[in-house]
């Protein structure tokens, strides 16, 4: 029997879908098997990580630094009346460890590294550099996969801890410059809310964040085709995918959170 | 010995290989000529493992590719090199970087001057200065591209060398040098050859013996000699529609 034509669309969707995810499988399980051999990949890991970690840093610092500020000024203006004024601190620190610092430092590297990653490894592959690695019996996955996914994984935690104290910093800066507390109520504040869970918590998200960004701009680099305009789309699509990957970890990993506190 | 056998592919919905039946003989160069879009380089593809047959076989050594284990595969790769088209070479690395590739992995650990020797061997096999080892490829002309591309083949010395349209998109000098550099380096190398062209020139120029693909499957094959003499219809209606560059 055939199916209705309205079906035909979403149909076509599904199977793209599943056949996009059976593609990122078979490539997770290509990446976790090379990890095995740490020889291999370990001088380009550095290299990405210089690239993916110490070129980001400036942004991400300066992105550390507005978003401290602002949180710091929402808090007093929709949360401090009739409370004390150090929840401002607490609403700095809170926010930064567990939303603002990761979730801004992956959305910075989506921009600046996953478009990076997927326009790169999209232009080898519609040039054959990934078909001439393969012929000169060298692992695509070793080689270009495995240093970007080890050094997006392991940068992101110093980059979002250097985001976090940066926030935290210029949210007292902002509180003691303009919103009129005094350091002593900042830091009692921040005392008061901090635990360790939330900065556990904070170094969760930046390891599966860094995962997702290097690892999602790398398959959907693998694919691309299509020339020049095809390199473009795929840039774009790694991003795409990149931010909402980002906010389906945000929301899965919640939970986790109540587990730490 | 590479043998084809049998080989079908269909590629976008419509077939490519119809059948194709070919064998190549140790140190000869055979060239692959035919219109563009009869499937040479797919052909070129399938010797490597790039592309899987949707029927038929390719032995390489004894070796079938397409249902060849990791080590077999990888045995096969340390066999051959591949030339692409538009040379595929590594962008973010320079000349030296893109010859070492050239090298079976981890060959260079703990032998450093032995690769810098074969790096300099095969610069000097395609005319190509020491100067140029610390470019990138984009700050190299066309030709010079295909010169490295050509190094970066024979360097690991392999047995079989393939050429996808090692000429298209030179103009004639560099088209005609590249050519003479391929046939002088098969020589060197002592290396099995395999051209894939729509160049007729190139062709008679570089080929010991040339196959003619036509509508998917081998419609002639025989020695430079052979084809020109022969009546084949596919034959003389390629070689009479070619434009002559005047190779010798």
């Amino acid at each position: 029997m055939k199916a209705p034509n309205f079906l035909a669309a979403p149909g076509r969707s599904a199977r793209a879908a599943a056949l996009h995810a059976g593609r990122a499988g078979l490539l997770g399980v290509a990446t976790l098997r090379a990890l095995a051999h740490p020889r291999r990949y370990a001088l380009e890991t550095v290299h990405h990580a210089k690239f993916i970690g110490l070129d980001s840093l400036p942004l991400v610092l300066l992105m550390g630094a507005l978003s401290g500020a602002v949180m710091a000024q929402q808090t007093m203006y929709q949360l401090s009346q009739g409370l004390p004024r150090e929840i401002v601190a607490g609403g700095v620190v809170g926010g930064m460890l567990t939303e603002l610092g990761p979730v801004l430092t992956a959305v910075v590297l989506a921009g600046r590294v996953g478009a990076a990653i997927g326009a790169e490894l999209g232009t080898m592959k519609v040039t054959n550099q990934i078909d001439a690695l393969l012929t000169m019996g060298r692992d695509p996955v070793v080689e270009l996969v495995v240093p970007r996914v080890v050094a997006g994984t392991l940068i992101l935690v110093p980059l979002v801890m250097l985001a976090n104290a940066m926030g935290i910093f210029s949210g007292y800066v902002t509180s003691v410059g303009i919103l009129g507390l005094s350091t002593a109520e900042y830091v009692d504040g921040a005392k008061g809310y901090y635990h360790h869970g939330a900065l556990i918590f904070s170094l969760v998200k930046a390891v599966a964040y860094g995962f997702a960004i290097t690892f999602i701009s790398s398959h959907v680099g693998l694919r691309a085709s299509g020339g020049a305009a095809g390199v473009g789309r795929t840039a774009t699509r790694a991003v795409v995918a990149i931010i909402v990957s980002i906010m389906v970890l945000d929301t899965v990993l919640g939970p986790v959170y109540k587990t730490l506190t | 010995m590479i043998r084809i056998i049998g080989v079908h592919k269909w590629l976008g919905g419509r077939p490519v290989l119809r059948g194709v039946d070919l064998d190549v003989r140790e140190r000869e160069t055979l060239a692959i000529m035919g219109p563009s879009g009869t499937g040479k380089s797919v052909l070129l593809k399938h010797i490597v493992g790039l592309f899987d047959p949707d029927a038929g076989d390719i032995l390489v050594d004894g070796i079938s590719v397409p249902s060849a284990d990791r080590a077999e595969m990888a045995a096969v790769r340390t066999k051959t090199a591949y030339v692409f088209q538009n040379s595929a070479l590594f962008d973010s690395m320079t000349v030296r970087g893109n010859l070492l590739m050239g090298l079976p992995p981890g060959f260079c650990r703990g032998r450093a001057d032995r690769c810098e020797e074969l790096v300099r061997t095969a610069l000097d096999h395609v005319n190509l200065e020491p100067e140029v080892l610390t470019l990138l490829p984009a700050e190299l002309s066309g030709g010079m591209q295909r010169r490295v591309a050509i190094a970066r083949a024979i360097i690991g010395k392999r047995r079989y060398v393939l050429y996808d349209e090692p000429t298209t998109g030179l103009d004639p000098v560099n088209a005609t040098r590249i050519n003479r550099l391929i046939a002088r380096v098969s020589e060197e190398v002592d290396a099995t050859s395999i051209v894939v062209t729509h160049d007729v020139e190139s062709a008679f120029f570089l080929a010991d013996r040339i196959a003619l693909l036509s509508d998917g499957v081998v419609a002639a094959e025989g020695t430079p000699q052979e084809l020109r003499e022969t009546d084949n219809r596919a034959v003389r209606g390629f070689l009479d529609a070619a434009p002559t560059r005047g190779l010798e």
